[in-house]
């Protein structure tokens, strides 16, 4: 069997989906993609038995078949092959040779047969979205997934669809991010966790536009179709907390703040923080919040005084600095809202100017000095 | 060879284990039973009991940690139970700790009984750390009436496995220059963290001894046995240069067991988590641990991992507690709706179970760190 590709579109392709494939896996086949050639058409897979990624492009073949490549030497060679079109010959035994203008090159494939086989969409319920609006939407949550593997239900973004819209939850236990669409409707009340690595593909695979993308689900897996490409993952089987009960609703005091004014604060007060906690206090008085931040065992300390506007009671509070420097890089509203009540419950951020379509809501707790 | 080669500065690493410590213990504080086979542990009359720790008089008939009671019982007929006193073999492990404290404060506690110094330079100025290791099982002796096994080496792996090299109540110390002849001669299944299942899985590929394993390239291991071959590889060269942590937070406590064949129904999968569970309880009773988390590994045999936890409104390290949530864990996640066979939904991939594993987290804040003043608490939200 014998096809031809351009070098160039085939790199440009492989390199969307080949984030999928582990380092070291414990199935050798893993390392591998797929390739499934039809009548001048190739389709590429690549898994890692979680996440299933497919690419389609135009090539110039006769006849149709299959096989493996080892991922990592194919990608190697691409890279080093200036832009040509290149001949692909493989044998029974799945030997591939490649043929350039610079020479020949010859790698062993592996049986295509027993490649995983991918998830089929059974009982799938379809809903579309932009693309620009899921990247989005992870860019605002990803950050906030908890790492922890003994609670599998945070290590991914809780999505939770209806009539109304679309949220995208992410929590570690100690912040939570509440990502709200709401143009993105479904015919039915649903949700489902989707695991962190398929979105960190999502987001370097789908671009920031309006295309728009095909996304259906079932109990097990998603399905995100955009043109050519698709990804399925299997969905995080476990019941994401009851998130809505922790979210507040009567935070009484209010701060403004200028968003970039108080990141920079933190970032240069923080330095001076204990490197455990990167515990910031936050006292506000009137017009005038100030930071700081102190390292008893190096006698470090930190203090920075800024304006806002404050509607409350005078008031001390203490968060982790890493977890406010991050939620406030989520958003590029120029100012955000910060709403609290007392020192030991959470504190809500939100961005005050946002597009009709988003609503994001911020939640973090504070870190509570014990004597 | 050049100058900073031959004076390349190597650690000094005693490992200290204590001879079947809470049997000796009980032997110490009661006479009647010296000289006689016993083993510490459940009863064999319970459900699940297992021996902790047997006397060396019980070993002789083949009585094994973790073995369940009545295994033990019918190995050796006149073996007598002895119910557990941890609050004393904390005691005396605390009166241990206070001796390795003469010598050096960089001290890694594994368990009650044992742990890791490091003596490259110690408060005594002694200097060596074989005398030091010999120093440390006289004041044993001599204040504790306990023994106490000691292996002194340049790195964490080959001290311990050099402390059970004479054991009991022995030393051995394995140099810079002998620690690679000592590895090749290793058999694999004395390798820390090789179990029963890579052991075989070893033996069949024909890697019996370290010198076997290092023919191997670094890329063949990882090939063959996942991550953990990059540290075979480092090993058998005599490398590893984990340092020796003295406050080392434990995050989790968890036993897993690979089976020769692969588990297909619950009654073939809920007697080994009782095995897990109870080996697990004893391990935190070493740690003098409780947690909150129960979690159940799964690995099918695809090698496809997953895991279900269950987080309980207390703390515990209660047997019986343990074994009810991760069957239930279990059951969920493979047995939806009364059916037996495993039901796994997610792939077309044969669906049959090759380890399975309970861990314990959540432990909350340690307990007493007496480190420093005021330290802030990151509150929860869950």
């Amino acid at each position: 069997m014998k096809f031809i590709v351009s070098s160039s579109a085939l790199l440009k392709h492989l390199q969307q989906i080949s984030g999928v494939i582990n380092a070291n896996t414990v199935l050798p086949i893993l390392e591998d993609f797929l390739f499934d050639i039809q009548k001048n058409k190739l389709t590429v897979v690549a898994t890692d038995l979680e996440t299933v990624m497919k690419v389609e492009l135009d090539i110039e073949a006769k006849d149709s078949g299959k096989v493996c490549i080892p991922a990592k030497i194919l990608m190697d060679s691409l890279k080093n092959i200036p832009d040509q079109p290149l001949t692909f010959t493989i044998e029974k035994n799945f030997a591939i040779e490649i043929t350039s203008d610079n020479g020949k090159y010859k790698v062993m494939g592996e049986n295509p047969d027993n490649f995983p086989k991918e998830p089929v969409a059974d009982d799938a319920t379809e809903f579309s979205m932009s693309s620009s609006a899921l990247v989005t939407a992870i860019n605002k949550t990803l950050f906030s997934v908890s790492n922890d593997d003994l609670r599998p239900a945070m290590t991914g973004v809780y999505f939770e669809l209806d009539k109304e819209s679309l949220n995208f939850v992410a929590t570690d236990a100690h912040r939570l991010v509440r990502y709200r669409r709401k143009e993105v409707k479904s015919s039915r009340t649903d949700s489902f966790i989707v695991p962190k690595k398929p979105l960190n593909l999502l987001k370097s695979a789908l671009p920031d536009n309006d295309d728009e993308l095909k996304i259906s689900y079932n109990g097990n897996h998603l399905f995100v179709f955009h043109g050519t490409t698709q990804l399925v993952c299997r969905l995080i089987d476990a019941r994401f907390p009851d998130y809505k009960v922790v979210i507040p609703t009567d935070n009484p005091y209010t701060m403004v703040v200028n968003r970039t004014d108080f990141q920079n604060a933190l970032r240069r007060v923080s330095v001076f923080s204990n490197k455990s906690t990167n515990q910031v206090a936050l006292s506000i008085s009137g017009s005038e919040l100030q930071l700081a931040s102190q390292d008893v065992d190096f006698s470090f300390e930190g203090t920075e005084r800024m304006r806002c506007q404050y509607e409350g009671e005078d008031m001390q509070i203490a968060f982790n600095a890493k977890f406010l420097i991050e939620m406030l890089n989520s958003t590029s509203s120029s100012e955000v809202k910060m709403e609290l009540s007392t020192p030991t419950k959470a504190g809500i951020i939100k961005p005050v100017d946002q597009d009709e379509e988003e609503d994001q809501l911020m939640l973090v707790m504070p870190l509570m000095l014990n004597n | 060879m050049p100058e900073s080669e031959t004076k390349k500065a190597y650690r000094k690493i005693i490992h200290i284990d204590m001879d079947a410590f809470y049997a000796s213990v009980e032997q110490r504080d009661h006479p009647e039973y010296r000289g006689k086979p016993i083993a510490v542990g459940g009863s064999p009359e319970g459900r699940g009991g297992v021996v902790a720790t047997a006397s060396y008089e019980a070993r002789k008939f083949g009585v094994r940690s973790a073995m369940p009671s009545k295994r033990a019982k019918e190995l050796c007929p006149d073996l007598i139970f002895v119910r557990p006193r941890f609050d004393t073999y904390k005691a005396v492990s605390g009166q241990i700790r206070e001796i390795f404290h003469r010598y050096t404060d960089l001290i890694e506690p594994l368990s009650l009984d044992e742990a890791y110094l490091d003596v490259t330079t110690d408060k005594q100025q002694i200097g060596s750390a074989i005398d030091i290791a010999q120093l440390i099982r006289k004041a044993i002796k001599e204040e504790l009436q306990l023994t106490a096994s000691a292996g002194v080496s340049i790195n964490k792996f080959v001290a311990k496995i050099a402390s059970d090299l004479n054991k009991p109540d022995g030393y051995a110390f394995i140099g810079p220059s002998s620690v690679e002849a000592f590895m090749e001669k290793l058999a694999v299944e004395k390798f820390h963290g090789v179990g029963r299942v890579t052991a075989e899985k070893m033996k069949k590929m024909g890697l019996f001894t370290g010198a076997d394993l290092k023919k191997r390239t670094e890329q063949e291991l990882i090939r063959d046995f996942g991550k953990v071959g990059s540290f075979y590889y480092k090993i058998v060269r005599g490398q590893d240069d984990r340092e020796v942590q003295p406050h080392r937070e434990t995050k989790s406590v968890g036993v897993e067991d690979t089976f020769g064949e692969d588990l297909q129904t619950v009654e073939e999968m809920n007697p080994e988590l009782e095995k897990l569970a109870a080996v697990l309880q004893r391990r935190l009773e070493k740690y003098e641990l409780k947690g909150r988390t129960i979690t159940v590994k799964i690995k099918f045999s695809d090698f496809r991992v997953i895991t279900r936890s269950q987080s309980l409104a207390q703390p515990t390290k209660d047997l019986t507690q343990i074994i009810q949530t991760a069957q239930k864990l279990l059951a969920t996640a493979l047995f939806p709706a009364g059916s037996d066979r495993p039901q796994d939904s997610a792939t077309d991939v044969d669906p049959r179970v090759r380890l399975l594993g309970i861990y314990l987290s959540n432990f909350g804040f340690p307990p007493s760190t007496n480190k420093g003043p005021a330290r802030s608490l990151q509150m929860e939200l869950f």
